[in-house]
């Protein structure tokens, strides 16, 4: 189906779901390194694919506190699922990073070599909520006045092709956060799942290029409302909600609510939370010396405030407590975030509530102390 | 609030890479504490390094780590940079062995100073104690190179015996300076003939115009809690009272998210605030 | 008397006695006497039944304690304006539990402290004024020896850097 109308950054067409392998090719020829879901062991994980068939075709997941499930259901969509414990962080902040390389020689240390980080990747099927994620990681990591070049490097290369939800898990709550089901902008090409086509809306001019020439047809008036009414179902379906009006002042303001201690003794301080979260920044940096001392590496690595040592200084240290940890990670979240770059720190993806091994549910636990604080 | 220092890193380095500079010389302070004087290697980056009071730098030993240390010498001085050193954990006591001639990676300033312009035409309490001197000794450089522009200036500073009291070849040029220096220890032994007592409570003994004293405080939090809790007590507005704080640094540069304390980073948005910013977080236990 | 009015002049300078009426100025001067005193002497030791309160008019007087194997260990100095020896005014306390030394040439007011608990009695408005600022004197005392207490200037040794 060749068509002869041009495609415009803003246009939404309809491509058959065989042309979504062709887009993938032309975006290996362009030198990307794709990556995106696949199942591997029976769990979801973001990693290279090659080919439509890499993706979840099939599969829906069942998620609840602390409960996660993978299921063939056997129908024919390639997103239906919802993400598991990985996230797009993972590629723009590497967990392990090298930063610089040094080696002593006649007991004076010099760079022994460049660390090039930079790599150029795809993104197949970024959700709603993991592209504001993105966006509110980089406020960041890119800021005015200081900015990780390791993070920008990737970020300015990355190729996004996002996905809408349509069939949310129950531990979703991106509607009320305002961060989905709908994506919005900051794409290159964004896909609705139909049952026979994929919608594609052309996000930037990068996007435009690459699906160029690839034969597509008009989004008939049909598509776009089965689209626009599966989005609407998604938003109502969702089970979980957070409210967030005055949230941030409401809890900077009852930093001493009792139920941070209840809170305090069912958090693990496992750190879950941290490393599945899709906008958690926070990082440590190492030396990894050699047992002669003659070479040594600056590594990065991820880091969690909940992690015993992180608050540690000459003198103790200022979080020793469960409670006091469990408190700063919710309290930056969806307290002090806003006042550090502007928005949430939340984007409602529910994978904090799904990979909790004690169920513990901001959404939940915020509900609570809102009550409490009434009465 | 003070505005964060725009830092402009070299284009050229990687995340976290140091400049070097030698140790030229080292001082021993007290008993865990030497200063030690750092040169950048390169003449042109020490010719432009400047810093302002109340900055810190990230001291790095390969093999071990870096630091956050408070810049302690005369801001005016550009041959060298000092940096008087707690030997207290992994990083410090590697720095501990390192003698003069041996090189450091060096990255900084960064962090918030010390408001000298606008505490001009004030009078000035300085109340710190052990080593939180140092981080104010710059701003006493500055105080003293330009007496004229700031009113009656006093310096409370305690430590726990005279045998931890910093800096005590200075007080003498620091008086002739017309600087009020007092100093206290929490406990005296019988050669001891100065003030025993903490240094929150020898602040009700100063006669002070809490309209125009502005209060700098610096050294372990609890001391800096007192001290804050008699300068309220004195009305001295919460926008007068500048504390400098420190927390666990691992970047320098609000990124790595370790030194937090509520919205602010300590090592960007301070560790010089003022307090009236820090007061709604500063007494909740162990946030 | 020339002499009590000397002590009053003195009295005058400090700001809670500029709270006294004429009558309790007098009564607590008139049981005062002025003591000169000189760098390093002592005024009471540890285990002395001597029963005055001490103000320093001038100088500054150092309260210590014996420790075995550490010697004598000053834990506070009293000031110009301040008052030291304030447990005589309690009624159960019968030795010294400190000793104090002179650390500078002074001056140093003493009060016969069985005087003025009779004086305390005998008029319970000044009794109440007199309680009232030693309760305030305790408790200024008592967050000090706390602060002290802690130590906070006394670090652990920790492993980062």
């Amino acid at each position: 189906m060749v068509n002869e109308q041009r495609l415009e950054v803003g246009s939404t067409i309809a491509i058959e779901k065989s042309v979504l392998d062709d887009l993938l090719k032309r975006l290996k020829e362009n030198g990307y390194q794709i990556v995106g879901p696949r199942v591997k062991n029976e769990t979801l994980v973001y990693e290279k694919i090659d080919e439509l068939n890499d993706l979840p075709h099939g599969y829906i997941t069942e998620q609840e506190a602390g409960y996660f499930r993978l299921h063939e259901a056997g129908h024919s969509r390639y997103f239906d699922f919802i993400p598991g414990a990985q996230s797009w962080k993972q590629f723009l902040f590497p967990p392990r990073v090298d930063l610089f390389k040094l080696q002593k020689t006649n007991n004076h240390w010099e760079k022994a070599s460049e660390e090039n980080q930079t790599v150029k990747y795809a993104f197949i099927g970024v959700r709603a909520c993991e592209l504001n994620a993105i966006l509110i990681q980089d406020k960041a990591f890119m800021r005015e006045d200081f900015t990780d070049p390791i993070y920008r490097s990737r970020r300015e290369r990355v190729f996004i092709l996002s996905v809408d939800c349509l069939h949310p898990a129950e531990t979703c709550f991106c509607a009320s956060m305002n961060t989905g089901p709908r994506v919005k902008d900051s794409f290159d090409l964004n896909l609705t799942e139909l049952d026979d086509v994929f919608l594609v809306k052309v996000g930037s001019e990068i996007g435009r290029n690459i699906l160029n020439g690839l034969p597509f047809e008009l989004a008939s008036s049909f598509m776009v409302s089965s689209a626009e009414r599966g989005l609407e179902n998604a938003a109502q379906q969702m089970k979980r909600e957070l409210n967030t009006d005055g949230l941030p002042e409401f809890i900077m303001a009852n930093l001493d609510h009792p139920q941070w201690q209840e809170i305090g003794q069912r958090c693990l301080s496992c750190a879950n939370c941290t490393q599945v979260c899709p906008t958690c920044f926070c990082w440590d940096v190492t030396d990894q010396v050699t047992l002669n001392n003659n070479e040594t590496r600056r590594e990065r690595v991820w880091d969690s405030c909940f992690n015993p040592g992180f608050s540690y200084q000459a003198g103790g240290n200022t979080r020793p407590s469960i409670q006091s940890r469990y408190r700063q990670w919710l309290s930056h979240k969806l307290g002090s975030w806003p006042q550090q770059y502007g928005t949430l720190g939340c984007v409602g993806c529910g994978r904090c509530i799904t990979w909790c091994p004690a169920k513990i549910d901001l959404t939940k636990e915020i509900s609570i102390m809102r009550e409490e604080a009434r009465s | 609030m003070i505005a964060p220092t725009i830092h402009s890193a070299h284009e050229t380095h990687q995340l976290l890479e140091p400049d070097w500079a030698e140790i030229i010389d080292i001082t021993h302070e007290i008993n865990d504490v030497s200063t030690y004087w750092l040169k950048f290697n390169d003449a042109n980056l020490q010719a432009n390094y400047s810093f302002q009071p109340g900055q810190f730098n990230m001291i790095y030993v390969p093999g071990f780590g870096e630091a956050a240390i408070s810049i302690c010498s005369n801001p005016n001085d550009h041959s060298l940079i000092g940096h008087s050193i707690r030997f207290v954990g992994n990083v410090t006591n590697a720095i501990k062995n390192l003698k003069a001639g041996d090189v450091v990676g060096l990255r900084g300033p960064f962090g918030t100073a010390w408001p000298m312009k606008e505490l001009e035409g004030k009078d000035i309490f300085i109340a710190c104690g052990g080593i939180g001197l140092p981080p104010l000794r710059p701003a006493l450089y500055h105080i003293m190179q330009n007496r004229e522009k700031f009113g009656k200036v006093t310096l409370l500073y305690g430590a726990r015996t005279s045998n931890d009291l910093m800096y005590t070849d200075e007080y003498d040029a620091w008086r002739a300076a017309d600087i009020d220096v007092q100093i206290t220890v929490d406990r005296g032994d019988s050669n001891w003939t100065g003030r025993v007592g903490v240094v929150p409570m020898w602040f009700y003994q100063f006669r002070i115009d809490s309209r125009k004293t502005s209060v700098l405080t610096c050294g372990p939090e609890i001391m800096i809690r007192f001290v804050i809790f008699e300068a309220l007590a004195r009305r001295i507005p919460t926008e007068n009272i500048f504390v400098s704080l420190e927390r666990n640094m691992k970047c320098g540069q609000g990124s790595c998210g370790h030194c937090q304390l509520g919205p602010y980073f300590v090592c960007k948005d301070g560790p010089v605030f003022r307090f009236d910013a820090l007061q709604p977080f500063f007494n909740v236990e162990e946030f | 008397m020339d002499y009590v009015k000397e002590i009053i002049a003195e009295y005058q300078k400090i700001p809670w006695f500029q709270e006294l009426n004429e009558k309790h100025l007098r009564k607590i001067s008139e049981i005062s006497t002025l003591r000169h005193v000189r760098a390093n002497e002592t005024l009471f030791r540890e285990g002395d039944k001597e029963d005055s309160i001490y103000i320093v008019l001038e100088g500054r007087v150092a309260l210590d304690i014996f420790i075995p194997h550490k010697g004598k260990v000053r834990f506070y100095t009293a000031e110009k304006q301040e008052l030291f020896g304030w447990s005589s005014v309690t009624p159960t306390v019968r030795q010294r539990t400190a000793g104090a030394t002179a650390v500078m040439d002074g001056l140093i007011a003493c009060i016969d402290a069985a005087k003025l608990r009779q004086a305390c009695d005998e008029d319970h408005d000044l009794g109440y004024l007199v309680m009232r600022r030693l309760a305030n004197i305790v408790a200024s005392r008592l967050l000090v020896t706390r602060l002290q207490l802690i130590d906070m200037f006394g670090y652990s040794e920790s492993k980062n850097g």
